[in-house]
């Protein structure tokens, strides 16, 4: 069997395409002969058609001509005009239709003289009638000329329609012998193949049809998952062999490939796989698999590993969490206490605020009035100021009266002097006289020692006057810095007015800053208060971070003994020495 | 620095009271003070006539008193109009106009080598005289007539040597120098007889 399926297919449909061919040439023929006969059927009915057309035409013309000649009416005439082409065109007709037969040639012969003998004695009857009325036509027609005429008509027409009857009697006879025949025909020729086709197909059917059953069979088991299917080996060659040799191996690979998922399933990820060819999606996609299951059984390994210390970490941090929740709590506690303190310093401070405030008003007051008793220390120092002038005036005048004293104490003590003299003299004068000089000596020696005396008081005198001049002069010098002294302290007092000015300007802004720290402080309060609740609150999420950081220790745990687990269960795939060897196969294979 | 007004008031009025007191001395107080230095002239000196006495001028010369005799002294006059004189030693100071007299004045201080003193309006002049010469002496101030006793007159200190010595003719206890009045003025170192040539 070495020919192909196509082949074997092709030699069945070509028998059957040649039966076919034979039946149809024997039904075309026979369709052809049953064709003709009835072509002259319809012919014979033809010519009987146009015979009574005929007979009906000649009809019409003697109806016409017989109203026409009862009436004298045009009208009548009608029919006769009509009928005379008619009847032509019906003779002209059968001569045509008629010509393969000779008799009813003869006989078309013998009726043309007749009809036109007729027309002939129809056309005179008119024209009496016409020229010379009824009575005329009348008698025309009592010849009997036209009768006759007519009657031969007649005759030989039913010979005619005699003869055509009788042709269509055996047309109709030959016509149905020649449908039996064709249908006989057709029937015997269709059995004969159905019987070859019938054949033809059981042998190919059974030829192709039963190995691909039993390879559709195996391909059922396959899809259904049973890869254990045993197909007989067969030496054919054409396409069913092949399909029947290459389900074999793909069974064999199928089989290749369970094993390696069998093994991969067993955890043995050591497994070598080489892919059918490039194509093979299934043993790349195995490969891959492979490849990508032990990359990730090593990064779940690390993972793991990661996940163990990352845990131990997670532990570790929960258990800070956990005391740092708690310190947080203390913390809490010790805030909440310490802004309770602020708050009641707060409130000492507004009320002290409040109080600075007041006191500050009231000190405001007592610089008015500072400042008012400032502005009569100027004034009293003013006056004091001309006062000191007067008292200058009257020193510098006892001053210049001294200096006059003073001129009045030089004169006499020029006076004194001259007096010593004077004495002086006296005494050399007495001393002169001698003896008698005596008592006058003793004159001249009272009269020194009066200028002696006047001299010693002169210079006390003078003495004091220094003294006096000394005091005065320290008594100007006294009124000078007074006065200096006076007006500084018109400066000093000009400056404290200053002074008390911004000192109750001080304390003006000191009140009102006082009042904002009153309102500060109340703000301050309510903050206080804020934070207080805020505090609670911290104290609550505190508590719940403690509770979420115990869940966490719990779940921390669990992921510990997750871990665990995942480490024993990665345990169980076997993974070559290293990574490069799949990486190498991957990269040969061009996945 | 409280002043207690009503005290100074109060020495101010008693100041003034005493002044008035003093200006106006009832005739009782004038007798009082007349009887008073009456009394004390009235008292006589001690045992004078025994002793010999010699009466100078005192006067003072720079640092120093000197004396001399009243009996060679002919009056004192103030130091006016003094107009030096050319071509005459340094001691000779120029010549004054005492009571129409032209004398001619000597500053001992310069013959005697004294530290000089300014010229002022208290100086005094001596005018001394002898036979027929007048002679006027420069003293710094007269401190007046007095009366020593011979005995009392001691001859001249070691100390004084030169020029002085030889017109000294004593000195008192009280270091007070008495000069010879004749022997300086007939010194002819003090006789000045000079021509202009």
């Amino acid at each position: 069997m070495t020919s192909s399926i196509g082949a074997k297919i092709g030699s069945g449909f070509g028998l059957a395409l040649a039966i076919l061919i034979v039946i149809g040439a024997v039904s075309y023929s026979s369709t052809a002969k049953f064709m003709d006969s009835a072509g002259w059927v319809a012919h014979t009915y033809e010519i009987l058609d146009n015979v009574a057309g005929f007979l009906s035409a000649m009809k019409d013309a003697e109806t016409g001509q017989r109203g026409y000649v009862i009436t004298g009416q045009d009208r009548y005439l009608e029919p006769y005009r009509n009928a005379a082409a008619a009847a032509g065109q019906n003779l002209e007709n059968l001569r045509r239709l008629t010509a393969d037969n000779p008799v009813q040639q003869r006989r078309l012969d013998a009726l043309a003289p007749l009809v036109a003998s007729k027309f002939a004695e129809l056309q005179e009857t008119i024209a009496l009638r016409r020229d010379k009325g009824f009575e005329a036509a009348a008698k025309m027609v009592l010849t009997d000329r036209g009768k006759e005429a007519m009657d031969q008509i007649r005759q030989l027409s039913g010979e005619m329609q005699e003869e055509e009857n009788r042709l269509l009697k055996e047309r109709t006879q030959e016509e149905k012998e020649r449908a039996q025949g064709t249908k006989s025909t057709i029937i015997f020729g269709s059995l004969i193949a159905l019987i070859f086709v019938m054949a033809a197909g059981f042998a190919i059917t059974r030829n192709i049809a039963t190995p691909l059953k039993e390879v559709s069979q195996a391909a059922q088991r396959i899809a259904a998952g049973d890869l254990l299917v045993d197909l007989p080996a067969t030496n054919r060659r054409d396409e069913v062999g092949v399909l029947t040799q290459m389900f074999l191996r793909m069974t064999q690979s199928l089989k290749q490939m369970s094993e390696v998922a069998k093994q991969i399933a067993k955890g043995d990820l050591t497994v070598e796989l080489v892919p059918q060819s490039e194509k093979d999606v299934l043993g790349n996609a195995f490969l891959a698999m492979v490849g990508d299951l032990r990359k990730a059984m090593r990064e779940i390994g690390e993972g793991v590993d990661v996940l163990g210390s990352s845990t131990s970490e997670i532990l570790a941090t929960t258990k800070q969490v956990t005391t740092g929740a708690a310190e947080t709590a203390t913390s809490v506690t010790e805030t909440t206490t310490t802004v309770e303190e602020v708050k009641q310093t707060a409130v000492v401070s507004s009320q002290k605020a409040k109080r600075v405030s007041e006191s500050a008003q009231n000190v405001a007051q007592i610089a008015q009035a500072g400042r008012k008793s400032v502005d009569g220390t100027i004034e009293e120092i003013t006056r004091m100021r001309s006062q000191m002038d007067l008292i200058a005036e009257s020193i510098v005048r006892l001053s210049e009266q001294s200096q006059a004293i003073g001129e009045i104490v030089a004169t006499v003590n020029d006076l004194a002097d001259q007096s010593n003299l004077l004495a002086v003299n006296a005494a050399i004068e007495a001393a002169k006289a001698g003896e008698q000089g005596k008592g006058f000596a003793v004159v001249a020696q009272e009269v020194r020692s009066l200028a002696e005396q006047s001299k010693k008081a002169t210079v006390q005198v003078r003495t004091i006057l220094g003294d006096i001049q000394k005091a005065t002069n320290g008594a100007v010098l006294a009124t000078e810095q007074g006065a200096k002294a006076v007006e500084a302290g018109v400066k000093q007092a000009t400056q404290s007015g200053d002074s008390v000015k911004a000192l109750a300007e001080s304390v003006t802004e000191a009140s009102q800053a006082a009042t904002q720290i009153a309102a500060s402080s109340q703000q301050q309060l309510l903050g206080m208060d804020q934070v207080a609740s805020a505090m609670e609150n911290i104290k609550i999420a505190t508590t719940q971070n403690i509770a979420g950081a115990q869940q966490s220790e719990a779940a921390a745990q669990n992921l510990q003994e997750l871990g665990h687990k995942l480490k024993h269960l990665v345990g169980h795939y076997k993974l070559p020495a290293s990574e490069s060897k799949p990486l190498a196969m991957r990269a040969a294979t061009g996945t | 620095m409280a002043v207690d007004w009503p005290a100074v008031h109060h020495r101010l009025e008693a100041a003034r009271a005493a002044v008035e007191r003093l200006l106006s001395l009832s005739e009782q107080d004038k007798k009082f003070l007349l009887k008073a230095r009456a009394t004390s002239l009235a008292v006589l000196p001690r045992s004078e006539a025994a002793e010999e006495y010699l009466e100078i001028i005192e006067f003072q010369l720079a640092s120093e008193t000197y004396g001399i005799e009243l009996r060679h002294a002919g009056e004192v006059s103030l130091l006016k109009e003094l107009t030096p004189v050319p071509c005459t030693p340094a001691f000779v100071l120029g010549i004054i106009n005492v009571h129409g007299r032209v004398l001619s004045v000597v500053d001992l201080k310069r013959f005697f080598d004294l530290p000089n003193n300014a010229l002022t309006d208290l100086n005094r002049v001596i005018v001394v005289r002898k036979d027929g010469m007048e002679l006027g002496i420069l003293a710094d101030t007269i401190h007046g007539v007095r009366r020593i006793p011979q005995r009392e007159l001691q001859p001249s200190l070691p100390t004084l040597t030169g020029i002085r010595a030889e017109y000294l003719k004593g000195v008192t206890a009280e270091r007070l120098i008495v000069l010879d009045a004749n022997k300086l003025l007939s010194d002819p170192k003090i006789v000045v007889r000079e021509e202009l040539k």
